[in-house]
């Protein structure tokens, strides 16, 4: 790196502390407003620093699953403030259970496809290789609204409606094509006499793949990983369409639902986004290492 | 052990390219055959053929007498050496020699025994713990062949393996991928485009260009016998010198003329060229083979003008223009021409090399 200037270099500390405060503001008052009361949150100025915190907020969450909440009942959740508890609370949990789910089979199912067809795509040549990488990365330009009808057709005709596989198929239909470029790009960048090296020494294609290539595409199945589960875990569009009943809600459907209820409880909604975001945050500190070696693809030659 | 055989084998890749044209070629078990050319001539594309990388697209290729063409790379008992050594970047220098034998379902004894008695014949028993990223580029080479080594092959496979070395340590390599196939009795080929790397290490070398051999020959038959204008300004440093001009009879013999200069061959180089008396030829001298004029005979002498002289160290390069061509030749030290002076430098006329202009075949040793 250049040697910078005095200057430069509190101005540089004063930019990325800017974009900083502009990227973490908006996730701050939510954790923040997550642990206030109703009155709190609603007073004039706000307060980023809880006054009074309270985990009333969670409790409410948890035990929203055993209670039914109706008009009546409404207000006995958060019964320190007054405040009021929607009447879709106890889907918060299983549709949390359901993300779960998804996201899961998401990942998995999109490693098993997207990985040999990547390698396939990087190592093997064959009769129209780089037209299928083009035609596959072209679905992508397709913003997923134009797909929401034949998707809704074609999940209604497999009678998948209402059913956590409509998504897991449809969310794989969005995420392979991306998978497989990336992986396909990374695989590129690892020398062919990698492959052919180990070939020679005993290894079958798919030997090749899982006991040479795997090991050193360890940061960008990570990138992958990540990017398949956040898009499942927040995909809302297709999941609005796909589901109507608890049984197979995601996450975000239910916590968009509490805007339309009989009151809004910005509390409640700012707590159920608290949890929503845990498992994305979980799993990028524990890949961070990772994630910033994925970003630097290609540097791992041999 | 083995013999491999090529019969009528083509190489055609599916963007249409065709890499080989018919080749025929039988390597000899131990032999060690060197596969030489340009870039792109087809020499690595017949490698990875024998290693079962690259499909055979006509033809046969044989490991003695089976047939090899569909059985893949981990059927078959090769071991290849890459110019880029490819070790697997996340495993130890162990790791990386004993995958071979590991993937071929040795026991663990035995495949201690075999890493550790490679990598001490390899002088590398120190780096086993070490990763391939923490080696020099000789080390890496090294680790490479001790990969290739500890399987034991039937057929040893070398891809260009010391074109990342720096010029030092490709001399001592090479002696050492000498005495390495001596000691393994083994069938080798390797490819280069180091005419040096052929000439020293080779029993036969193949010489190839466009997807169609050349020649196959000992690197004496190589280099003294080229069958073509090719073959021979392939090997040789500085090149081979072509001067073009006529062959022509008189009562002294078969004289060979380009302005003024007039050789006259050998009496048998002439009997060998009579059908050609009257017509173009290109005459092939090899830069070695001139020497002070001392004497010698008129018709046995080139003379020009010095253009440059470039010493170096050992030998000195002369440049020499003579009748508008450049011609290149290597003189001892004690040779004093200086730049611009006019030269007469005397020929060894049983060396020439004698071309046809139109299809650049030899034509002493057709």
């Amino acid at each position: 790196m250049n040697k910078l200037i005095p200057g430069q270099r509190a101005l540089l500390f004063i930019g990325s502390l800017l974009f900083s405060l502009y990227v973490l503001a908006p996730i701050g008052w939510l954790v923040s407003s997550s642990l206030q009361s109703e009155a709190e949150i609603t007073s004039v100025p706000p307060h980023w620093v809880p006054e009074a915190p309270t985990a009333q907020n969670f409790r409410a969450i948890f035990q929203a699953t055993d209670e039914k909440v109706t008009y009546e009942t409404r207000k006995q959740g958060d019964t320190a403030t007054g405040g009021f508890i929607p009447s879709t609370a106890a889907n918060l949990l299983p549709s949390m259970k359901n993300s779960f789910i998804v996201a899961l089979a998401v990942v998995v199912l999109n490693l098993l496809v997207s990985v040999p067809a990547a390698y396939a795509l990087a190592k093997i040549r064959f009769i129209g290789r780089t037209t299928s990488i083009y035609f596959m990365l072209s679905t992508r330009v397709i913003p997923d609204i134009a797909l929401v009808v034949p998707f809704f057709l074609f999940v209604q005709k497999l009678g998948l409606m209402d059913n956590l596989l409509s998504l897991v198929i449809t969310y794989l239909a969005i995420t392979v094509p991306f998978s497989v470029f990336i992986l396909t790009g990374y695989f590129e960048s690892l020398p062919d006499e990698l492959d052919k090296a180990a070939r020679v020494d005993g290894c079958s294609r798919l030997q090749t793949l899982v006991l040479v290539f795997l090991p050193l595409a360890l940061p960008s199945l990570v990138a992958v990983v990540l990017f398949t589960f956040l898009t499942s875990w927040n995909e809302f569009l297709l999941a609005l369409m796909f589901t109507q009943t608890p049984a197979s809600q995601t996450m975000p459907i239910v916590v968009a639902s509490f805007t339309s209820d009989f009151n809004i409880s910005f509390s409640f909604i700012n707590a159920a986004g608290v949890l929503a975001i845990v498992p994305p945050v979980l799993i990028a500190i524990v890949f961070e290492r990772y994630i910033v070696s994925g970003l630097t693809a290609g540097a791992v030659k041999g | 052990m083995a013999r491999i055989q090529f019969e009528s084998v083509r190489k055609q890749y599916p963007n249409g390219y065709t890499a080989l044209e018919n080749l025929n070629l039988e390597i000899a078990d131990k032999e060690f055959l060197v596969l030489l050319g340009p870039s792109g001539c087809g020499k690595s594309t017949t490698l990875n053929m024998i290693a079962g990388l690259e499909d055979v697209t006509d033809g046969n290729l044989r490991f003695d007498t089976e047939v090899m063409n569909t059985v893949p790379p981990h059927k078959r008992d090769v071991a290849m050496v890459f110019q880029s050594y490819a070790l697997y970047p996340h495993k130890t220098v162990y790791d990386n020699i004993a995958f071979g034998l590991k993937m071929r379902k040795f026991a663990k004894a035995e495949i201690d025994r075999r890493v550790r008695d490679a990598a001490r014949r390899l002088e590398i028993e120190p780096l086993l713990e070490r990763r391939p990223d923490q080696l020099s580029g000789g080390q890496r080479q090294r680790v490479a062949l001790g990969r290739a080594m500890v399987r034991q092959p039937q057929v040893f496979l070398m891809d260009e393996p010391l074109s990342n070395l720096d010029a030092a340590l490709r001399i001592s390599m090479r002696a050492e991928i000498k005495q390495l196939h001596q000691a393994m009795q083994t069938t080798f080929v390797y490819v280069t485009h180091d005419q040096a790397e052929a000439l020293t290490l080779a029993d036969r070398i193949v010489v190839m260009r466009g997807g169609v051999v050349q020649q196959i020959g000992s690197p004496d038959a190589i280099y003294e016998r080229p069958s073509n204008m090719f073959v021979a300004s392939f090997l040789g440093n500085p090149p081979i010198n072509f001067l073009k001009g006529r062959l022509g009879q008189t009562p002294s013999g078969l004289v060979f003329r380009n302005g003024s200069t007039a050789l006259t061959l050998p009496p048998q180089a002439a009997q060998k060229l009579a059908f050609y008396d009257g017509r173009e030829v290109v005459l092939g001298i090899r830069a070695e083979d001139v020497a002070e004029e001392g004497g010698a005979a008129g018709d046995a002498c080139l003379s020009g003008r010095i253009l440059s002289v470039l010493p170096v160290g050992s030998d000195q390069f002369l440049e020499l223009e003579v009748a508008e061509a450049k011609l290149f030749f290597r003189v001892g030290k004690e040779c004093r021409y200086r730049e611009g002076e006019q030269a007469r430098l005397a020929i060894n006329l049983n060396r020439l090399h004698v071309f046809d202009p139109d299809t650049t075949d030899n034509l002493l040793w057709a």
